[in-house]
């Protein structure tokens, strides 16, 4: 019993860290049609500008939000300096197919991870970083006996929840949101009904980037930063979006908590090295029955 | 017509032969160490060049493939003692049965559920090696090798360096994935997977088979990269920590640089994926830098050419070549 | 009686549209009257559609003028043109089917938020009053409406951008006879009452030549006749020549 109260903590948590990557990616898909592959790498390099802050003196919160900044304004960055102008792109055949024009963005993405990870490197020599949290993470007590869980998960769960609660009432309830649901879903409609689709797009970039710095925060405390610890994150998340549902943001959400629960559980009945092998048959059966992932709507899995 | 265009064939890829054992011979160790690697990822990036150029569809797993190739042609060695020759070859047979099972779950995905399915499966197959460590031997893995230079070799060469070897010996199996990448590029199946990739509802309305050339393509690129894991894990040793994921990242980024869509694009990739680090060294060997930059100069140097090569030249060196040779007609 | 400061006319010059080798306009020219109903009829093809896309900034016109306003309107983006009073419903009813009735709406007032916060309101309610079955339905997702219901819509959100210049493209199409009556004669009191200038294209030449004031005919991209509307649907020959009938 204690070992699956364990699975399920455990794996809540994590499952709550892969909820935010998912958000982001899924964010930059309804919004730009990319696959943002950078997406942990710009959250690395936030958390690694964070980490520097508190090394000197500086307060969690202060960090933290720094490093929201940070995130925020490399997603603009990314959409500025690299997307805007492969959208504009035209002329070349190799763009002619369909197949071709989603393939490129991706291998851009891959190319700013690459950047990414090498600037941090030479910045801060890739460094492992040690990075606090600002509650507790040892075990809870409750009546008297340690909980198998922490005041840390309970923070990580508690931030994941208010945000998504934020970017619900931010999409459902204000007119910036509805410009950009209606962006993604029709862009021509959008346009004609005097929405700036491109600064919507570029809005999708930066919160993106805001979410997955949020990711990256949450997640260090329990893992040593380096500029390649968060590529699995990216992974697992990516494999979240898939199943859930590439375009739905509620799919994104389920499926990082459906694969936190699953690792975890894989984790302590069986043994680390299953975790790929699990993920690869809960995602070829999600994919088998519903390829376009449980929230997911039909007409997108098409390219 | 077709019998022409095998002569030309075979041709290109005598010259090719030609020219590589010319610098094999002319080369210091090292960088025929180098040249023997260039040819690995040659393969190996072929299979992407047949993949998502000419097919259009997207592969991150590559190298996952490419583990399937090597570590079949080290169990062959190991446990059934062959020859290596006799080894690649059912390394690329397990590979090909191994591309013709993906293509079938592949097939019917596209865009970025194919990419996220297939970077799963290429974190997924090397961790096999953890799972069943007895038979693929965890995290240290197996070694093989060439082997020892036959004696009709040495006697006709003079005396062959381990590298010279390595290279020597890779350098037929290149050759051969050479003659049959010209071929296929050409052929009717090359046509059709263009069709498939341009305009995939023109082309079953023109009575192709999408699906079945989906999985075909997926078979043949598997081909290649089977091949081209075997000749890599050759070299010594075949591990996870020799198929990590940056291998299939480095595949697709050569494919890119060079030139997603041809054969000649393929090559130039490899030699840039492979080169570029020694390249950077050069040149800024004389500057002093701090190691924490020289180290990640190169990976950054990759990713700046990456995006300038997808933004302002998406057909790769070999493309814009292409295009400057006949605007200049 | 103020004089106007800037007149609003659509002036069209020599318009050429390409489609890769096909040149869908070919030299269009004609001015659409202030507050008038103009209509542009013509067979399948005729490069009608491709018109109101060409001015809307959807498709970019290879060479030619289109001057609304006193500006001119070559090169600028769709954003653009709606917030300079002009507002483009296209063909197949456009609406977003998963965002709600009052969602779609609430789309074309987005742009004038911040400077007309109170007008938009207004507007809202305007419209409402308009298509009363609309407001009815306003919680519902714009899927679940049926064709007409889903022209109204469309028609609504251009509306409620308050533009000077309303492009409508083939509102009949896929519709009913007497729900298409009732849209196009909720078109014509609109533009009656507040002087707003219609471009409207219709395959159906009859019902649109009776509301209309002029009509331009277009075939294969050339613009055939340019004529008030009651002369246009007397000549026969026309009728026979370019509309099958």
């Amino acid at each position: 019993m204690e070992q699956f109260l364990t699975a399920v903590f455990a794996g809540t948590a994590s499952g709550s860290i892969y909820a935010l990557v998912a958000l982001g990616l899924v964010l930059v898909w309804r919004g730009a049609g990319v696959i943002n592959f950078a997406q942990m790498g710009q959250a690395m390099f936030s958390t690694y500008v964070a980490s520097t802050l508190i090394m000197n003196g500086y307060s969690y919160w202060i960090a933290f939000f720094v490093a929201l900044a940070v995130g925020t304004a490399l997603g603009t960055a990314i959409d500025l300096l690299v997307m805007r102008p492969l959208s504009g792109k035209r002329g070349s055949a190799i763009l002619a197919s369909p197949a071709m024009r989603a393939t490129v963005p991706v291998i851009a993405s891959l190319g700013i991870l690459g950047i990414l990870q090498s600037a941090a490197g030479m910045i801060w020599a890739a460094e492992e970083r040690g990075f606090p949290a600002p509650v507790s993470t040892l075990g809870l007590s409750f009546g008297g006996e340690i909980m198998p869980f922490t005041a840390f998960d309970l923070f990580v769960i508690g931030i994941v929840l208010v945000t998504l609660i934020i970017t619900t009432i931010f999409f459902q309830k204000t007119g910036m949101g509805l410009a950009m649901r209606a962006s993604a879903l029709n862009p021509e409609v959008a346009r004609l009904s005097g929405i700036r689709t491109s600064s919507v797009r570029t809005l999708s970039w930066a919160i993106s980037g805001a979410a997955s710095s949020l990711a990256g925060l949450l997640v260090t405390p329990s893992a040593n930063l380096s500029p390649n610890t968060l590529d699995l994150i990216l992974i697992i998340g990516f494999t979240a979006t898939v199943i859930g549902g590439l375009d739905s943001l509620p799919g994104g959400v389920i499926g990082g908590f459906i694969l936190g629960l699953v690792i975890s559980f894989v984790n302590v009945y069986s043994s680390p090295s299953d975790i790929f092998l699990a993920i690869l048959a809960l995602l070829l059966i999600v994919l088998l029955v519903r390829p376009q992932g449980i929230l997911g709507s039909k007409e997108v899995r098409r390219v | 017509m077709f019998k022409h265009l095998q002569t030309g064939n075979a041709l290109k890829t005598v010259i090719f032969f030609t020219i590589i054992f010319y610098l094999g011979k002319i080369l210091d160790p090292y960088n025929q160490g180098q040249l023997s690697v260039v040819l690995m990822y040659f393969v190996g990036i072929l299979s992407i060049t047949f993949l998502t150029g000419l097919s259009g569809q997207i592969s991150l797993g590559q190298g996952a493939l490419m583990a399937v190739g090597g570590y079949t042609c080290a169990l062959v060695v190991l446990n059934l003692g062959l020859n290596y020759w006799q080894s690649i070859i059912i390394a690329v047979l397990a590979s090909l049965v191994a591309g013709w099972i993906l293509g079938i779950t592949a097939a019917r995905l596209s865009g970025p559920y194919l990419a996220g399915t297939t970077l799963v499966i290429a974190l997924a197959i090397p961790s096999l090696a953890n799972r069943f460590e007895s038979v693929f031997g965890g995290d240290v893995g197996l070694s093989v090798d060439f082997g020892n230079p036959p004696e009709w070799l040495s006697s006709a060469v003079g005396e062959i360096g381990y590298e010279q070897w390595q290279l020597f010996a890779t350098l037929p199996f290149a050759s051969i994935a050479l003659y049959l990448a010209l071929n296929l590029f050409k052929s009717r199946t090359g046509r059709s997977w263009r069709a498939v990739r341009d305009h995939e509802i023109a082309a079953s309305l023109t009575g192709v088979n999408v699906q079945r050339i989906k999985i075909f393509t997926f078979v043949v690129a598997s081909g290649f990269a089977g091949l081209a894991g075997a000749l890599y894990g050759l070299r010594g040793i075949v591990g996870p920590s020799v198929y990590p994921i940056s291998l299939s990242l480095a595949l697709l980024t050569g494919a890119v640089l060079g030139g997603l869509r041809s054969i000649g694009g393929a090559f130039i990739g490899a030699v840039l994926v492979v080169f570029l680090p020694d390249l950077i060294e050069a040149i800024s060997g004389s500057w002093e830098l701090a190691p924490q930059i020289s180290n990640y100069l190169p990976a950054m140097v990759a990713g700046i050419l990456l995006i300038l090569t997808v933004v302002l030249n998406p057909a790769g060196v070999a493309g814009g070549l292409h295009h400057h040779k006949s605007r200049h007609k | 009686m103020g004089k106007k400061s800037v007149d609003l006319m659509l002036k069209i010059e020599n318009l050429v549209t390409e489609y890769g080798a096909v040149r869908a306009l070919d030299g269009v020219s004609f001015t659409a009257a202030e507050g008038k109903i103009t209509t542009v009829i013509g067979a399948n093809g005729a490069g009608k559609s491709t018109l109101l896309r060409t001015i809307s900034g959807l498709e970019n016109s290879k060479s030619g003028q289109i001057v609304w306003a006193d500006k001119s309107l070559i090169g600028k983006a769709p954003e653009s043109i709606v917030r300079s009073g002009i507002a483009h419903v296209p063909e197949g009813h456009a609406v977003i089917p998963q965002l709600t009735v009052a969602e779609n709406i609430e789309m074309g007032s987005l742009f004038r938020r911040r400077n007309f916060r109170s007008d938009v309101k207004l507007a809202m309610e305007e419209v409402c009053e308009l298509f009363p079955r609309l407001a009815e339905r306003s919680k519902q997702l714009a899927g679940t409406l049926s064709g007409g219901e889903r022209q109204m819509l469309a028609i609504s959100r251009a509306l409620v951008s308050r533009p000077k210049l309303l492009l409508l493209d083939e509102p009949s199409l896929g519709l009913a006879p007497l729900v298409v009556e009732q849209i196009i004669q909720t078109v014509n009191d609109l533009c009656r009452k507040s002087g707003l200038t219609v471009l409207l294209v219709e395959q159906n030449a009859n019902t649109a030549l009776a509301v209309a004031d002029y009509g331009v005919l277009l075939s294969l991209g050339k613009v055939v006749a340019n004529l008030p509307a009651a002369e246009l649907k007397a000549d026969a020959s026309l009728r026979a020549a370019y509309l099958g009938y």
